[in-house]
């Protein structure tokens, strides 16, 4: 089988495609945006385990509650400073994210052992307080725990009576575990890649081609029509596998330069690691060109195309994305799909597993028998005498 | 040497082409003329095997154009009635690439482009992506984008229409220079003045039917008009919108 026609069209979509300036910002943001993407949730939540292991606690009324205060100072990681005149407006206009209130009678109230008041004002709609607030409310309890302790004793009383139940708090959203499920992002956006940094040159290759009227000239050439629909699949595949190992190695880079160890996060995105994802998810690469060479095909004009390919994207992201939220059940029939078996493995080995060789060999074959079944239905369409005249 | 007989063809309900039969002989310039909608265009279409007929049989040099549409390509050298060229590849792009789907590569390709760019005036703009190309500029690159494989046969649908007089004239002098290669040209057109300007046989088609063949002198002969313009006329009938 002699493929050097398909390799002729193929270069020439390449460089045509590559003088496209919409191509080369489409490919430069789809590349950049996912590895950014991620950095950004990891400074995020690295950001927010800092915040809340060291507090600064505004508080209105020191001179009110002289203990608590002094108590508070000892706590690891608080500070304790003055609290602005008017706290709840201070909170609400977010020039403090909350404010610990000693009220006038607590002095005569803790003296008499009786419940001393304190406020704390804050706002439960901010979410990246929330952490910090909560560690100021445990502090609360706590030293009302030990105040209360004391008091009991001191009554000839087992502190233990007073607590009817002995809770543990185990989070299971630890800061690795919702590192983990970061890192699901990362098959999202090299899967996005794929889709989105060989969709200039599928489209502008068919309904573009369409659209310039330059379809009839290059059909009339003597080359079988499967070999200029291989060849400008093929540039588009490439374009896609650049992209997707592009986003890969950004994503590596990135992740290297951020300190996820303080996160407690173990995995860590090296060469072997690069690699093994490009394996199994490059299959992805030569689908999505596949799909978007056929289906533009249809569309008349480059802009009508690009419409279809928006919702092919979000489709081919959409698993990706409710896995952030639902982790993907790893059901059998998941497997052979293209695009959720690619999913899948990817999922499984960030989860620390690694998939068998035969497992992403078998993703593989169903993807390739999903590229040749849309090749041969795009090249069917190029026998239409309507996709070939109509306009 | 095309040969076309009994060419039959309807998309839908219309039925573009009725009954065509002509040949067009090598070192002849045959021009296919007729009004618009006559089916000129979807004649030259099944030659150059992009349109499939309903019946009717098509040979161009001894190929079955409609069993074997990628043989009888071979053969062919066509400029479609669109251009069709990619705005960000420059004329030295365009020539390459249907260059090297035709087989053609290296030195050989090299030299014929150089004699093409020459032939066809592109040297001064070989290198500038036509994008911005005048409609003559572009007819010339896609003339020679088609003619790169020195094709036995060149099918050439209306490749003046539009263009100014210097680019007119280029055109021409190609035609006359393949015929003088003893290549078989057919044209189509739908202006007189350039049919008898270069035509030895004129094939009049009207309402997707050939109604005359034959020299200039023949088809005043059969009219008895003394007009080329009044025979064809008569010819295309009072339907007919003859330019």
């Amino acid at each position: 089988m002699n493929l050097s026609r398909m390799i002729v069209v193929a270069r020439k979509e390449l460089t045509d495609g590559l003088r496209d300036k919409r191509a080369i910002y489409t490919i430069l943001f789809s590349t950049l945006f996912g590895p950014l993407f991620v950095a950004f949730m990891f400074n995020q939540l690295a950001g927010n385990e800092r915040a809340a292991q060291e507090i600064k606690v505004p508080v209105v009324g020191k001179t009110n509650g002289p203990i608590l205060v002094n108590w508070l100072e000892q706590q690891p990681g608080v500070e304790v400073v003055d609290g602005p005149a008017h706290p709840e407006a201070a909170v609400r206009d977010r020039s403090v994210d909350f404010v610990l209130v000693i009220e006038k009678e607590f002095a005569e109230k803790f003296r008499d052992s009786r419940p001393a008041p304190v406020q704390v004002v804050s706002d439960s709609t901010r979410q990246l307080t929330g952490a910090k607030v909560k560690r100021l409310q445990t502090l609360l309890r706590r030293f009302s725990g030990e105040i209360g302790g004391l008091r009991l004793m001191a009554r000839g009383v087992s502190p233990m009576i007073a607590s009817a139940l002995k809770v543990e708090d185990i989070e299971v959203a630890s800061a690795a575990q919702r590192a983990a499920t970061i890192f699901n992002f990362i098959p999202l956006f090299v899967i996005a890649a794929a889709f989105s940094t060989g969709m200039q040159i599928a489209t502008d290759a068919t309904a573009g081609e369409r659209e310039r009227l330059s379809l009839e000239p290059l059909l009339i050439n003597p080359v079988p029509r499967w070999q200029l629909v291989g060849g400008k699949w093929l540039a588009a595949a490439i374009a896609a596998l650049v992209g997707m190992a592009a986003t890969l190695a950004i994503t590596a880079y990135v992740l290297s330069r951020l300190s996820l160890e303080d996160l407690g996060v173990r995995f860590h995105l090296g060469l072997p690691e690069c690699l093994f994802l490009f394996a199994a998810l490059s299959p992805m690469a030569l689908v999505a060109p596949a799909l978007q060479v056929y289906l533009a095909c249809f569309a008349k004009t480059f802009k009508e195309a690009q419409s279809y390919m928006a919702y092919l994207l979000l489709g081919a992201m959409m698993p990706g994305l409710l896995a952030t939220f639902y982790p993907i059940a790893d059901k059998a029939w998941m497997r052979p799909l293209p695009l959720l078996g690619q999913y899948v493995l990817a999922t499984e080995f960030l989860g620390g597993k690694t998939p068998s060789a035969l497992a992403l060999i078998a993703a593989a074959v169903v993807a390739l028998l999903v590229v040749a079944l849309f090749l041969w239905l795009a090249t069917r369409l190029f026998y239409s005498e309507k996709i070939i005249f109509g306009r | 040497m095309i040969r076309t007989q009994n060419l039959k063809k309807h998309f839908g309900s219309v039925l573009a082409v009725q009954d065509v039969s002509f040949s067009a002989a090598d070192g002849t310039v045959t021009g296919l003329l007729g009004p618009n909608g006559a089916g000129k265009t979807t004649s030259l279409r099944m030659i150059y095997g992009l349109v499939k007929p309903d019946s009717g049989k098509i040979e161009v040099d001894g190929h079955d154009a409609v069993a074997n549409p990628l043989a009888a390509q071979a053969c062919l050298g066509v400029l479609p009635d669109q251009s069709g060229l990619y705005p960000r590849l420059t004329p030295r792009e365009h020539i390459r690439y249907f260059a090297n789907l035709q087989g053609i590569t290296g030195d050989e390709l090299e030299r014929r482009m150089q004699t093409w760019l020459d032939l066809l005036d592109l040297k001064a703009m070989a290198d500038r992506r036509v994008g911005g190309f005048s409609h003559g500029e572009r007819t010339k690159v896609a003339m020679a984008r088609a003619l790169i494989h020195n094709p036995q046969n060149v099918v050439l649908d209306e490749p003046t229409n539009g263009l100014d007089v210097v680019s007119t004239r280029t055109v021409r002098e190609v035609i006359r220079r393949l015929k003088g290669e003893n290549r078989c040209v057919l044209f189509s057109s739908h202006v007189m003045q350039e049919v008898s300007a270069l035509c030895d046989r004129i094939v009049v088609i009207a309402r997707g039917r050939v109604v005359a063949e034959g020299t200039a002198e023949e088809l005043l002969a059969t009219t008895g008009k003394t007009s080329l313009e009044d025979a064809f006329v008569t010819l295309v009938g009072p339907q007919g919108e003859a330019a």
